[in-house]
C-alpha cells in the first residue's frame, strides 16, 4: 500500500480524495495554484505543494510540475481526481514513466475511450448497442449519411465528450453548418478537428453504469446512475437507482457494461454512459475512466467508498471485493451547488463566500470546496459543492435533499441555491418523469418569471432595517462567520495547561 | 430614512421610520407596515409582524446585501448611482449618451480588439472576456467612436467593472 499520495486537483473532489486517504492511514500531498493559496483543499491535507500560477495550463493543467511535486514530496502516486488532467493519456504515461502510480486506467484506455468514434466501435464489438452514426473527414459524405438516417443528428467533437462543442441540426443545410461550427470549437477546444455525427434520440434517459476492472480482464459493476435532469447537456441533479429501470432493465445495463470492461480489460473505476427510451432501449454514449463527480450517489446505496476501491485497485492490481448482489440500499440523490447566477442565463460567479452554512444530518453527505471566508476565482470550474441525501425509498431521499438544500446558505457569492431548490420541487422532478432536455424545454421559462418577480417587500425590509442597526459602514464588519484570533495569546492556554514543550 | 435598491430589473424605495423599542414602520414602494426586529447572535434580525415572526440573515458584500429569509434568498444591490454619477461629473459621462460598456461578470480580459479613437458599429466585438471556461465577447450596442479603454488583455476584472467607454453617434 502507498505511504503517501499526491492530489492533482482542487476545490471539493480533492478535499473528498483526502478524506478517504485519512481513513485509509495514508498521507496527502495538496497542490495549488497561486489564486489557491491557503484553499480548504490544502488546509484538509497533510502538507501542500505550489505548482505554479493561477492559469490552469500554468499549474493544475502542467504535468511536469505535478510530477516534480510528487517526487519533491516522497509521494508514491498521484490521484488525478476528475476534470484537469484526469483523462489525459500523456500525463498517465508521465506518472508511470517517473516511476509513479497513476491512480486510474492506463494510458492506452484513456486513450482508446478518448476517442468517443473508437470508443464506439469498442462497444459495437462487445455487442453493446450504439446510437446510429457516422464518421468521416467529408462534410458531403457526412450530410449523405444523415440524409440516409433521418434528422435530427447531432455532431459531436471525436476528442470530446461531456458535451463541449456538441450541435444539434434539423436538416441537411443546418448539418452543413453545424460540421464546420463543431470543427472549429473542436479544434481550439481539443486540438483535433474530427467530429462525428449520431442519430439524436428523442427524448432519452441518461443512465450510466459504475464498473471497477482489474486491469485483468475482470470487472465487476456497482449498479447504475441516472443523470437525467441537465441543462444545457450538463448534469445538475443525479440519482441512484434509476427511478425508470425495472429490476431486468437494470440487469441487462449493467451487464452490458461489464462486458465492455472486462473486454477492453479496464483498470479501476470507470463509467459507461447510456442513453436510454422504453421504446429503443440503451445505447451507448460514452466511457468516463475516471472518477465522476456524482460518484458519490453509488456509494450511498452501496456502502463502498469507491475512492478506497481506486486506491486498492492501484496497488494492488486486484478486485477488493466480488460483485455486490442487487438491489441497491435506499435510494440518493445529488444536487451540484454551482457559483453561478440563474436568474441571468447561468453566469458563473466569483467573489468572497463571506458566510457559508451547510446542512447536516444522518442521511445527509455534503461534498464540499469551500467555507465560510474562502474565495471563489474566475479561473476554474464553478461548482463549489455537492448535497446528496438518502433515504430509504426515493421519495425519502428526495424530500431529505430539499431540506438540505433549504439549510444551505452562501452569501457573498451568488449560487444556483435557488434553482435547485425549485427544480426539486417541481411535479416532474416529484415524480421522476422527465428526460434529458426537459429542464430547458418546460421548467426554465418558469423559473425565470419567479426570479424575475419582485423580491417580498420583508426581505427589503430586513436589508434597509440591518443596514439602519449597523450603522454608515456595515462591509467593514467583514467575513461574519471569522472569529478574530491572537495567535500568540491563544498559546497562553496551552502554557497554562503544561503542554508547551 | 429613505434608501434605494436593485432588485433584479427593479429598483425599489424603501423608507424606515424608527418606532422606539426595536418597532419600525416600513414602507416598500407603496407599501406599508409594522415590524419588529431583534437583533440575534451571528447577524440574524428576527422580524415580528402581524404576530408572525420569520428570521432575517443579511450579509453585506460591497453595495449587496445577501437577505436570507427563512429558507429563502435574495440578493439585493444599495442602489447608489446617483452619487456615483455626481463623483463622475463633468465627464460627460451621464446615462444618456453611451458611456461606459461593463462586465457582465468576474473574469479575465483576453483580447481587446479596438483601440480609442476607433469607429465601431452596432453589434461589434470590442473584447472578449474569459470566465470559468465560458467566454463573452463584449459587443458595442450601438455605433460610436471608443474614447477609453479601462481595461487591457490579461486584465482581471470584477462585475460591474467599466471596460470601454464608447461615445454614440455614426463616423
Amino acid at each position: 500500500m502507498f505511504a503517501k499520495i499526491l492530489i492533482a486537483n482542487r476545490g471539493e473532489i480533492a478535499c473528498r480524495i483526502a478524506a478517504t486517504l485519512r481513513d485509509l492511514g495514508i498521507r496527502s500531498v495538496a497542490v495549488y495554484s497561486e489564486a489557491d493559496r491557503g484553499a480548504l483543499h490544502t488546509r484538509v491535507c497533510d502538507e501542500a505543494r505550489a505548482i505554479g500560477p493561477a492559469e490552469p495550463r500554468a499549474s493544475y493543467l502542467n504535468a511536469e510540475a505535478l510530477v516534480r511535486a510528487a517526487r519533491e514530496a516522497g509521494a508514491q502516486a498521484i490521484h488525478p481526481g476528475f476534470g484537469f488532467l484526469a483523462e489525459n493519456a500523456d500525463f498517465a504515461d508521465a506518472v508511470e514513466s517517473a516511476g509513479l502510480t497513476f491512480i486510474g486506467p492506463t494510458g492506452a484506455q484513456i486513450r482508446a475511450m478518448g476517442d468517443k468514434r473508437e470508443a464506439r466501435r469498442l462497444a459495437a464489438k462487445t455487442g453493446v448497442p450504439v446510437v446510429p452514426g457516422a464518421e468521416g473527414a467529408d462534410t458531403r459524405a457526412l450530410v449523405r449519411a444523415a440524409d440516409a438516417m433521418g434528422y435530427p443528428v447531432l455532431v459531436k467533437a471525436a476528442l470530446g465528450g461531456g458535451g463541449k462543442g456538441m450541435r444539434k441540426a434539423a436538416d441537411a443545410a443546418g448539418l452543413a453548418e453545424a460540421i464546420e461550427a463543431a470543427r472549429r470549437v473542436a479544434g481550439s477546444a481539443f486540438g483535433d478537428e474530427s467530429v462525428y455525427l449520431e442519430k439524436l434520440l428523442e427524448r432519452p434517459r441518461h443512465i450510466e453504469v459504475q464498473v471497477l476492472g482489474d486491469g485483468q480482464g475482470r470487472a465487476l459493476h456497482l449498479f447504475e446512475r441516472d443523470c437525467t435532469l441537465q441543462r444545457r447537456h450538463q448534469k445538475v441533479v443525479e440519482e441512484a437507482p434509476s427511478p425508470a429501470l425495472d429490476a431486468r432493465l437494470r440487469a441487462e445495463v449493467a451487464r452490458a457494461a461489464v462486458r465492455l470492461a472486462e473486454a477492453v480489460r479496464y483498470r479501476g473505476a470507470g463509467t459507461i454512459e447510456m442513453l436510454w427510451t422504453r421504446e429503443a432501449g440503451f445505447h451507448f454514449l460514452e466511457m468516463n475512466t475516471r472518477l465522476q463527480v456524482e460518484h458519490p450517489v453509488t456509494e450511498l446505496v452501496t456502502g463502498v467508498d469507491l475512492v478506497r476501491a481506486q486506491v486498492e485497485i492501484a496497488a494492488t492490481g486486484r478486485l477488493p471485493f466480488e460483485q455486490p448482489p442487487g438491489p441497491p440500499r435506499g435510494h440518493a440523490i445529488e444536487a451540484r451547488v454551482y457559483a453561478e447566477d440563474a436568474a441571468r442565463d447561468f453566469l458563473p460567479q466569483a467573489g468572497t463566500a463571506l458566510r457559508v452554512r451547510w446542512p447536516e444530518g444522518a442521511s445527509v453527505r455534503v461534498d464540499r470546496g469551500l467555507e465560510s471566508g474562502d474565495s471563489v476565482s474566475v479561473h476554474y470550474d464553478p461548482m463549489l459543492a455537492k448535497v446528496i441525501a438518502h433515504g430509504a425509498t426515493r421519495t425519502e431521499a428526495l424530500e431529505r435533499l430539499v431540506a438540505a438544500l433549504d439549510e444551505a446558505r452562501i452569501h457573498g457569492v451568488v449560487t444556483n441555491l435557488p434553482f435547485l431548490r425549485a427544480l426539486l420541487r417541481a411535479p416532474e422532478a416529484v415524480s421522476g418523469g422527465y428526460d434529458t432536455e426537459w429542464i430547458e424545454r418546460e421548467f426554465l421559462a418558469g423559473f425565470s418569471a419567479l426570479m424575475r418577480a419582485p423580491a417580498p417587500e420583508l426581505a427589503l425590509a430586513a436589508a434597509a432595517i440591518a443596514e439602519a442597526l449597523d450603522g454608515a459602514a456595515p462591509a467593514a464588519r467583514g467575513p461574519a462567520a471569522r472569529r478574530r484570533l491572537d495567535p500568540f495569546a491563544a498559546l497562553g492556554r496551552w502554557r497554562l495547561a503544561g503542554l508547551e514543550a | 430614512m429613505k434608501t434605494r435598491w436593485r432588485d433584479g430589473d427593479h429598483s425599489r424605495e424603501v423608507e424606515l421610520t424608527a418606532l422606539g423599542a426595536g418597532r419600525w414602520r416600513v414602507r416598500v414602494d407603496e407599501a406599508e407596515f409594522e415590524v419588529a426586529a431583534e437583533r440575534l447572535p451571528e447577524g440574524v434580525l428576527e422580524l415580528t409582524a402581524d404576530g408572525r415572526s420569520t428570521r432575517a440573515e443579511v450579509t453585506p458584500a460591497g453595495t449587496r446585501r445577501f437577505v436570507r429569509l427563512g429558507t429563502l434568498d435574495f440578493v439585493l444591490e444599495r442602489d447608489t448611482a446617483g452619487r456615483r454619477r455626481a463623483a463622475a461629473g463633468g465627464r460627460g459621462h451621464g446615462p444618456g449618451g453611451g458611456g461606459g460598456l461593463e462586465a457582465p461578470m468576474p473574469g479575465v480580459v483576453t483580447k481587446v480588439m479596438v483601440a480609442v479613437g476607433e469607429h465601431v458599429k452596432r453589434g461589434q466585438p470590442l473584447l472578449a472576456l474569459e470566465a470559468m471556461k465560458m467566454e463573452h465577447l463584449i459587443r458595442a450596442p450601438h455605433a460610436g467612436v471608443v474614447r477609453r479603454l479601462a481595461a487591457n488583455a490579461g486584465d482581471m476584472v470584477q462585475a460591474g467593472a467599466e471596460l470601454v467607454e464608447l461615445e454614440e453617434g455614426e463616423p
